[in-house]
């Protein structure tokens, strides 16, 4: 059974002012156990205000959020019960740091779940330990980090938690190619060690190419696709009219297959890419 | 939610009332509101209500959104009607119940104080309705500049006030932010008893009061790199001038002062008007 599921989901800001927007529009998905599904759509497209709706931020205008099978606003308790299981990172998340010590702030989570002392202890080392924070670094003040350590503290708040699905919007937005390497890393590993659902809003095609194992783009607030990452790479075409990209190497396929060179085009990582590349050289004689 | 709030929002538009000098608008308000106070009798207050309501229609905002004005004071118009029909015995008694009694005089001080405060709001907010907060801080520069005799030094003031208007929608978008990312990590803002609720505003306000900080030293950074050095000297981009709108606006706003000026001394006193009323309520019962 799918673990969250949306039914005709709209929401719409503001209604009945003048600055009424439709922010999305009669979603349907539904995303399976262990699935990792990457957001992507144009800047406006509804993908935060999606990710929002299934943890019961926001509450729909019409439609349903189910997870496991159960409506997340049916009670309040239940709604309360969800935040836990379906962890939430925000875009620039480092924002939000506020205790004295970056161990405290991990740990925020934790107590609010209601959890003993012990339990909180080891949910923090944990969630450190995911993100690569030192022991050491537990004790100093989360505002004497840098940029992509605090970035790394606020998501382990998150992971601290153990949500069974775990959402990112733009983990790696404003971080350096190291720091965003560093991330996209730890989030595959969480996802392989504990085998827990993920959801990345992205706007880079490479990190939901190098990982993600379905994908959904959003377009004006609706779905144009959600299916598995070749399938969806594969209609270039539409995702350029959307504005949106294919990773550079697709595109570098795609032009050598509009020279007349017959490559496939059905790839998105480098590694791929140099095989198809050599065996393609290899066909013509020239290696 | 905070996003729902309407006071002191601007909503463009390209009406007359949009278009009036904003200081004109600013004073037009001030004088709307002295008067509204100064109103002794049903007859002047219609006029205040009428000169507003065309107004309002003028300025094409919806009246829906009036409404949503109106709501915030809902409460404290209650409590002041509600103590008005209580307390006050003037006039006869319409229900007696030991030494419970309301009475015409009563219900008529708190019908008469509701139209007030209503207008009051109305009036004010629509002033915020149509004039954007820039244009409005520059009115408030202008209006105050002969108090450079004195060593104020207005245009400080003035960009304090479009500083700080300017980022209250930002600051309400942040603690929106904020408080979601804290939601989501279990926080909970709405149960619990004072201490509790208190104590759930730390992880909102830390953040927040950071936040501001730096950008406060950004934005003064970006305004030192653009040779920011305060008001001497400086030269607008738009220069204010009054056109044949804004007297006729003041004109038509200073005859119905005058009217209710005539209507004050002239006809009825509110406690002569209750009079009436009383006659009529008897001659009913």
């Amino acid at each position: 059974m799918a673990i969250i599921e949306t039914q005709n989901l709209t929401y719409v800001y503001s209604e009945g002012t003048p600055f009424r927007k439709v922010a999305i529009e009669d979603i349907n998905i539904s995303i399976e156990e262990g699935e990792f599904v990457g957001i992507i759509g144009h800047t406006g497209s509804g993908k935060s205000t999606l990710v929002q709706h299934l943890n019961g931020l926001l509450k729909p205008t019409s439609g349903t959020i189910l997870y496991d099978g159960k409506d997340i606003h049916s009670s309040k308790e239940f709604t309360r019960s969800v935040r836990f299981n379906v962890g939430l990172c925000f875009q620039y998340p480092e924002y939000q740091l506020f205790e004295s010590s970056v161990y405290k702030d991990i740990a925020f989570g934790p107590q609010n779940m209601g959890l003993s002392e012990e339990e909180i202890n080891e949910h923090v080392l944990r969630a450190a330990d995911f993100v690569g924070i030192k022991k050491e670094m537990l004790k100093k003040s989360p505002f004497d980090l840098s940029g992509g350590e605090k970035r790394r503290v606020a998501i382990a708040g998150v992971i601290a938690m153990e949500p069974k699905v775990l959402i990112l919007d733009e983990p790696t937005a404003g971080l350096d190619p190291k720091g965003r390497d560093t991330i996209a890393d730890m989030i595959d590993n969480y996802r392989k060690s504990t085998g827990s659902t993920v959801i990345v809003v992205s706007h880079s095609m490479e990190d939901v190419a190098k990982s993600a194992s379905k994908v959904l783009v959003m377009n004006k607030g609706q779905v144009e696709f959600f299916t598995g990452v070749k399938e969806v790479f594969s209609n270039a075409q539409r995702l350029v009219e959307i504005g949106l990209n294919v990773p550079q190497i697709t595109g570098i396929l795609m032009d050598l297959k509009a020279k007349g060179y017959n490559v496939r085009t059905d790839i998105y990582s480098v590694d791929e890419a140099k095989s198809e590349l050599l065996r393609f050289f290899k066909e013509r004689g020239v290696l | 939610m905070i996003k729902d709030i309407t006071i002191g929002q601007f909503f463009p538009g390209n009406s007359v009332v949009h278009r009036l000098d904003p200081r004109m608008k600013l004073v037009l308000t001030f004088i709307y509101i002295i008067a509204i106070f100064l109103c002794k009798n049903f007859l002047a207050l219609g006029a205040m209500v009428l000169f507003l309501l065309i107004s309002v229609l003028l300025s094409k905002i919806s009246l829906k959104l009036i409404g949503k004005s109106i709501k915030p004071v809902f409460i404290i118009v209650l409590i002041t009607s509600v103590l008005q029909i209580i307390y006050n015995d003037k006039g006869i008694a319409l229900i007696e119940y030991g030494k419970f009694h309301i009475t015409t005089g009563g219900v008529f001080t708190a019908l008469f104080t509701t139209v007030r405060i209503v207008a009051l709001v109305v009036a004010s907010s629509l002033l915020t309705y149509t004039t954007s907060p820039t244009l409005l801080t520059d009115a408030i520069e202008r209006l105050f500049s002969p108090l450079k005799i004195v060593k104020i030094n207005v245009h400080s003031i003035a960009m304090m006030m479009t500083i700080a208007l300017r980022f209250i929608p930002t600051l309400i978008d942040e603690v929106d932010k904020i408080m979601s990312a804290q939601k989501s990590r279990g926080a909970d803002l709405e149960n619990g008893n004072l201490v509790q609720r208190g104590k759930a505003l730390i992880p909102i306000f830390v953040p927040l009061f950071i936040n501001s900080f730096s950008r406060a030293y950004d934005l003064a950074f970006a305004m030192e790199c653009r040779c920011y050095k305060g008001g001497e000297g400086r030269t607008r981009l738009k220069e204010m001038k009054l056109a044949l709108k804004d007297y006729i606006a003041i004109f038509m706003l200073i005859a119905v002062c005058v009217f209710v000026a005539i209507t004050n001394k002239l006809i009825v006193a509110p406690e002569e008007y209750s009079n009436i009323l009383d006659s009529f309520v008897r001659f009913v019962l």
